[in-house]
């Protein structure tokens, strides 16, 4: 009588759906199917470049450990793919043959790289076969094809200024290559970031070693190499970036095929609700990158301005939490249904009354890198002395936008707070990680920020660690036994020459021991003033 | 009568070494008093000049001669005014007034027995505390189970040490605060400190840090600079300020970094360890940059800690010690376990130099967790569910096991229960000021008056003793013989150095004629050596097992840290040849953080909705019913102030030394504001040491920890603004009620 699922991809997202969904698995409220059509279980896709340069090992990257899920009972298909869904049946058609049925068909198919478009690149989206000595880097053999490069002191290319690229690049570089990031406009990240912030960016990139190409469009790819591999990225203006391995980082697409295969809407995404439904489909759902959320309502305001998938795992991870509850109850509800003889319809109620998952805010973007720290989040398109930032009054009852920005360019810092009534709504912070992690969790609780903004710079000061040095004679000197300054200073003048005397006199010093040195300042300053005088 | 004795302080688990000596001819100054004793709110009423005894500190290696201020102090509550010397009744028109210990025990019979015949016996409950000596702590125990005949006992140590005790057992299968000797922390070059302000609640403990600080190695963990993260300074080494309710990740990071970066000690984890690989996976989603963006802690700070930890594992030693501010969370025992994977994938405990530890708080917080005051627990530190364990209990009881009760309920549960149906109708409490130092304190309160009868045994009408039918008055530490066990896990002997009060009497005392009186099958010595003899009996083949030690050894100042099994040395160094399972291997478990509850909006327009921790002052100690009673630490300390950074103050029009309104769904508290650029600027922090409008506790939610019942002291919403006319409205209505 238990439920079927079937999850269709097995990486990081669906790792998390399947932890969550164990326990309805091992009390035998459901039946777990997972398809994956790599070799190996989950592994955490965020770190293959950190795989790629040698900073972490192959075992380290496991999410999930196929063996143990079977023990717990679930059925874990590796190495083979989904043909086709039949939404009539309620099957899904392996390459190897097999129909399991489902009750419930879960769509975490995350998202391919995006290949583009350029001479000696085969462009079949689907199935790209990359020639020789290029890596899109997303699953472990392209980690090992950057490691070669990488442990070798050869020359990389990255294709790309997004965050994954840059990522790549200061990794690859720190660890010994020779990197080059060849990328579009003026400075990396694109819209992400602004102007300011960007340039920053860049100009701790090319501190950290990293050579960067910008406002370069390139048109094709040379195979000079001895193995007929890659040699050069070829730029519109003719000049040509020569390297040993082409790291392409252009972004990722969903992976809808399949449901647009089997007739479910799509826009970027697999479409679906605020439940993570499949548009008009109770049984499938799609979660991480593969998923949009945006129903169907067209009245629904928070879908109107709702972006598409994110290609971030934590706003992925949060969808797999929530389904999993939301499963595991529609799946005790068929079973107290089934159990009382009643009709589909009336067992959801628990289910239905599980609050809908937030819709995520825009993501936040946190550098992964040693030597360089950055965070960005949000829309950080206006400037401080752009005229509506100046000159608009509060817009329908919204207070205006207002920008806060300090820029030290020569010691590659740079922070810009976007705030609308005090909330943000924009962070760009390069080379300030106290003020970054500050900020990013400002933003993402939706805080409001002091008033006045600079101590969010101040963060990241010296002053902030040490406190500032007391001088005030009444001072509590020693604090374990509450004696001030003055006391200790008069015990000194009435005779005692030693800590020890102090402490028998006035009990400071008795406790932790901390003020020894301020007992011995004390006593030194006062027959230094006897000598004197 | 004794002139000189060489104890240990009354307060903390550091248990301090002192030396009471009387100034000759001197008697106590105690009379006992038909007048009725003064309310509790007004404890300004402090004592005369020239306390009873002398204290000084005396060399020891947990405190070296050092006491603090609490310590310096504490004999002037010996001779305190306010101090009960009889029993107390309290009369229909709600004023306590003398009665005879003879009447007084027939009233608490009776209530028991009617208890009883009425609700049946698990209607009678017990709150035990962790400052009870062993001897008291054993036999409230047995007293409960035997005499009462009820489940329903558990202790105030669920409050402090639950969750780092069941965390504990998870991981080692045993729980000794810390399985090493203080002093091992000397010779460290990195300690990673989280959620504990030694420097306020146990000064003397700082000596101990002093190496790490020269080797640039104290790591505080704490959302606060506390005095002890102010220690890191000038480089000390490291302060971390998460936000509250994040510290699993931030060490969920610390392993993956530690793992990702090939620091981990895989020779020690195959070798001692299980479960390494469900760990590492579990570890794996928590990236330093992701942790970040969660704790507020920055990637390379998060990065740095893992990697001298890892260094101070290979030279000097590392230690990992956390304390309550990262385990009073309903995910406290996850917390601690995640501090225990840690140290464990670093290989710290089980080694001569290194290894993980959790600070124990209260007196006796170490032996009161392990002799049958807790739910679940016999003697020993046995499990009641264990049918070995309670056939050897029985025995040395001379019962059949059929008469010892199953488990009863946790503490939080077991208050929540009082006056409900089926729940505690008569209540004893001993050593617990519960209306203040309990979760949602308003409901405990309400609780308490809903009983049927409410027995206190203390030497102070503290806020809980007055709500009480009757008072019981009892000894101070210094007019006591028995044992404690600090937190090292070391017994020490605690020596009477005056003789009590007229009117009061020791716990032990009572317990026997009370199980008298109902007919109690067993024994109840009133000697406190006694007690200790059938407790090592007791405790023989338990995880704490005492047997090997007596009077006589500790009088000799041997050093005994338990296990310590007849025939052996003791303990001094846990897990050195293997932890407590079975297979002698440590288990990890793979935790994960959960997702946290949404907190009820806000109502207030003009409150901002922040977070609050609670925590300690130097010059308190627990409920602040002693300390309070100190005049040189009232004076030092006379109120609660909540601590606020000057920028959320600033965006509220709250000054320092203003009044502001605290408030949520369970209650409201009326201080005044501290500003203080040391708290971060979303959280604002609230000593619990004092009652009423400054009840902290009112404030704190009883939902709890699901594996060790701990409530959550560390992570409440709240709602804060300037309340100068709320506090006159308030103000007035009380003196009103009053």
């Amino acid at each position: 009588m238990s439920e079927q699922i079937v999850v269709v991809g097995f990486g990081p997202v669906a790792a998390r759906l399947i932890d969550e969904l164990l326990p309805a698995v091992r009390s035998g409220l459901a039946r777990l199917t997972v398809i994956g059509e790599e070799a190996d279980a989950a592994y955490n896709r965020v770190l293959v470049a950190d795989l790629g340069v040698g900073r972490t090992t192959a075992a380290a990257l496991a999410l999930s450990d196929a063996a143990a899920l079977i023990a717990d009972g679930v059925d874990v298909r590796l190495g083979v793919r989904v043909r086709r869904v039949d939404r009539a049946r309620q099957q899904v058609v392996l390459t190897d043959g097999t129909t399991p049925h489902y009750d419930r068909l879960v769509f975490a198919t995350g998202s391919r790289p995006v290949i583009p478009n350029l001479t000696g690149l085969n462009p079949d989206p689907a199935h790209p076969v990359l020639p020789a000595g290029v890596t899109a880097l997303r699953d472990l053999r392209d980690a090992e094809a950057l490691r070669a490069a990488v442990s070798g002191g050869k020359r990389v290319v990255v294709l790309g200024g997004g965050v994954l690229g840059l990522e790549t690049a200061l990794a690859a570089a720190e660890e010994g290559a020779t990197v080059t990031v060849v990328h579009n406009g003026p400075h990396p990240l694109g819209r992400n970031i602004d102007r300011g912030g960007g340039a920053v960016l860049a100009a701790n990139l090319r501190n950290c070693g990293v050579r960067m190409a910008g406002n370069a469009r390139s048109t094709g790819l040379e195979h000079n190499a001895p193995d007929g591999g890659f040699s050069a990225l070829l730029l519109d203006d003719g000049s040509a970036i020569d390297g040993d391995l082409l790291v392409l980082s252009c972004g990722v697409r969903p992976r809808v095929e399949l449901a647009e295969g089997c007739g479910l809407s799509t826009a970027t995404g697999i479409l679906v609700d605020h439940k993570l439904r499949a548009h008009h489909e109770p049984h499938i759902f799609a979660i991480g990158d593969c998923a949009e959320v945006r129903c169907p309502d067209p009245s629904c305001s928070e879908c109107r301005t709702a972006r598409g998938p994110s290609g971030l795992v934590g706003p992925g991870w949060r969808q797999a939490e929530w389904l999993a509850e939301y499963l595991t109850l529609l799946a005790e509800g068929s079973a107290e249904a089934a159990a009382e003889g009643a009709g589909e319809a009336g067992s959801a109620e628990a289910a239905n009354s599980l609050p809908e998952l937030p819709m995520e805010k825009p993501g936040v973007i946190v550098l992964k890198a040693r030597g360089l720290n950055m965070a960005v989040a949000g829309d950080n398109a206006a400037e401080p002395w752009d005229d509506e930032v100046l000159t608009a009054g509060a817009v329908d009852g919204r207070p205006r936008l207002q920008i806060a920005q300090w820029a030290d360019p020569e010691h590659g810092r740079y922070v810009k707070m976007t705030t609308r009534g005090g909330v943000l709504e924009g962070l760009v912070a390069v080379g300030m990680p106290r003020s970054a992690a500050e900020l990013v969790s400002l933003f993402e609780r939706g805080d409001e920020l002091p008033a006045d903004r600079s101590l969010l710079l101040r963060l990241d000061g010296p002053d902030q660690l040490a406190a500032a040095a007391n001088t005030d004679p009444a001072r509590t000197v020693c604090r374990c036994a509450g004696v001030s300054g003055t006391k200790i200073a008069d015990a000194v003048a009435d005779g005692c020459s030693t800590v020890a005397e102090v402490s028998g006199a006035t009990r400071a010093g008795t406790g932790c021991g901390g003020c020894h040195s301020d007992i011995k300042d004390i006593i030194e300053k006062h027959f230094q003033a006897a000598t004197a005088a | 009568m004794t002139t000189s004795a060489d104890t240990h302080c009354p307060y903390c688990a550091l248990q301090c070494a002192m030396t009471l000596k009387s100034p000759a001819a001197l008697t106590p100054a105690v009379q006992p008093g038909s007048d009725p004793v003064p309310a509790p709110s007004a404890p300004s009423v402090t004592a005369p000049a020239g306390p009873v005894l002398e204290v000084s500190g005396r060399d020891f290696p947990t405190n070296r001669g050092g006491l603090c201020r609490k310590g310096w102090t504490s004999a002037s509550l010996l001779s305190h005014p306010g101090r009960v010397t009889e029993p107390m009744l309290k009369g229909s028109d709600g004023v306590h007034r003398p009665v005879s210990w003879d009447d007084a025990l027939k009233l608490v019979t009776a209530a028991v027995k009617d208890t009883r015949a009425r609700y049946g016996a698990d209607a009678v409950g017990v709150f035990g505390g962790g400052g009870l000596t062993n001897e008291k702590a054993y036999m409230l125990g047995k007293f409960a189970r035997l005499a009462l005949g009820t489940s329903r006992i558990d202790y105030n140590g669920r409050f402090c040490m639950s969750s780092a005790a069941a965390a504990g057992m998870r991981a080692f299968g045993v729980d000794r605060g810390l399985p090493f000797p203080l002093a091992d922390l000397d010779g460290a070059s990195t300690i990673l400190m989280l959620g504990s302000n030694v420097a306020e609640t146990m000064p003397p403990f700082v000596q101990h840090l002093q190496g790490a600080r020269d080797a640039g190695g104290l790591i505080v963990v704490d959302p606060r600079r506390s005095a002890t993260a102010a220690f890191t300074s000038d480089g000390g080494g490291l302060h971390l300020q998460p936000l509250p309710g994040t510290d699993l990740a931030l060490l969920l990071g610390l392993s993956h970094v530690v793992i990702h970066e090939g620091l981990a000690d895989t020779e020690f984890i195959q070798a001692r360890t299980s479960g390494f690989e469900a760990l590492a996976r579990s570890v794996n989603a928590f990236w330093p940059e992701r942790v970040q963006s969660l704790t507020g802690v920055p990637a390379d700070l998060i990065r740095e800690t893992a990697r001298r930890l890892a260094h101070g594992a290979t030279k000097g030693g590392s230690y990992i010690l956390t304390g309550r501010g990262v385990e009073q969370h309903v995910d406290g025992t996850d917390t601690a376990t995640a501090a225990i994977n840690l140290s464990l994938l670093l290989g710290l405990p089980g080694s001569a130099r290194s290894g993980y530890g959790t600070l124990t708080g209260q007196g006796n917080g170490q032996g009161g967790r392990e002799h049958g005051q807790k739910a679940d627990q016999l003697p020993g530190y046995r499990k009641i569910t264990d049918p070995a364990a309670r056939a050897h209990v029985a025995g040395v009881w001379g019962v059949p096991e059929s008469l010892i009760p199953g488990p009863g309920l946790p503490a939080v549960q077991l208050l929540k229960s009082l006056g409900q149906p089926d729940g505690v109708r008569c209540l004893f409490v001993h050593a617990s000021n519960i209306a203040v130092a309990s979760p949602d304190a308003n409901a405990v309160i309400a609780g308490l008056r809903s009983l049927d009868f409410l027995v206190v045994c203390d030497f102070f009408v503290s806020e809980t003793a007055a709500e009480a039918d009757l008072i019981l008055p009892v000894l101070q530490w210094a007019e006591e013989e028995g044992t404690l066990t600090n937190l090292e896990g070391r017994v020490l002997r605690r020596r009477r150095a005056l003789q009590p009060p007229a009117g009061a009497r020791s716990e032990l005392w009572i317990m026997a004629r009370l199980a008298e009186a109902l007919d109690a099958p067993s024994t109840y010595s009133e000697d406190p050596e006694t007690v200790f003899e059938e407790l090592r009996l007791a405790s023989a083949g338990g995880l704490a097992d005492y047997s090997g030690i007596d009077y006589a050894m500790l009088d000799r100042g041997e050093a005994a840290y338990w296990p310590y099994p007849v025939g052996s040395t003791g303990t001094p160094r846990l897990f050195l040849d293997g932890f407590a399972h079975a297979d002698g291997k440590a288990v990890m478990t793979p935790v994960a953080p959960r997702r946290r509850r949404t907190p009820v909006p806000n109502p207030d327009q003009d409150a901002k909705s922040m977070t609050l921790i609670t925590g300690r002052l130097l010059e308190h100690y627990q409920s602040g019913s002693q300390t309070r009673r100190v005049s040189e630490l009232l004076e030092s300390q006379p109120e609660a102030k909540m601590q606020i950074h000057p920028a959320a103050a600033a965006s509220m029009g709250i000054t320092d030394g203003a009044f502001v309104s605290v408030a949520n769904e369970r209650g409201e508290v009326l201080c005044r504001a501290e500003l203080s650029t040391a708290i971060r600027p979303e959280t604002v922090f609230l000593p619990f040491h004092f009652p009423e409008l400054e009840s902290a506790n009112r404030l704190t939610e009883a939902a709890t920890d699901p594996i060790s019942g701990m409530p959550e002291f560390k992570f409440n919403k709240v709602w804060v603004r300037a309340a100068a006319n709320g506090l006159q409205h308030s103000v007035l209505q009380a003196s009103e009620a009053s």
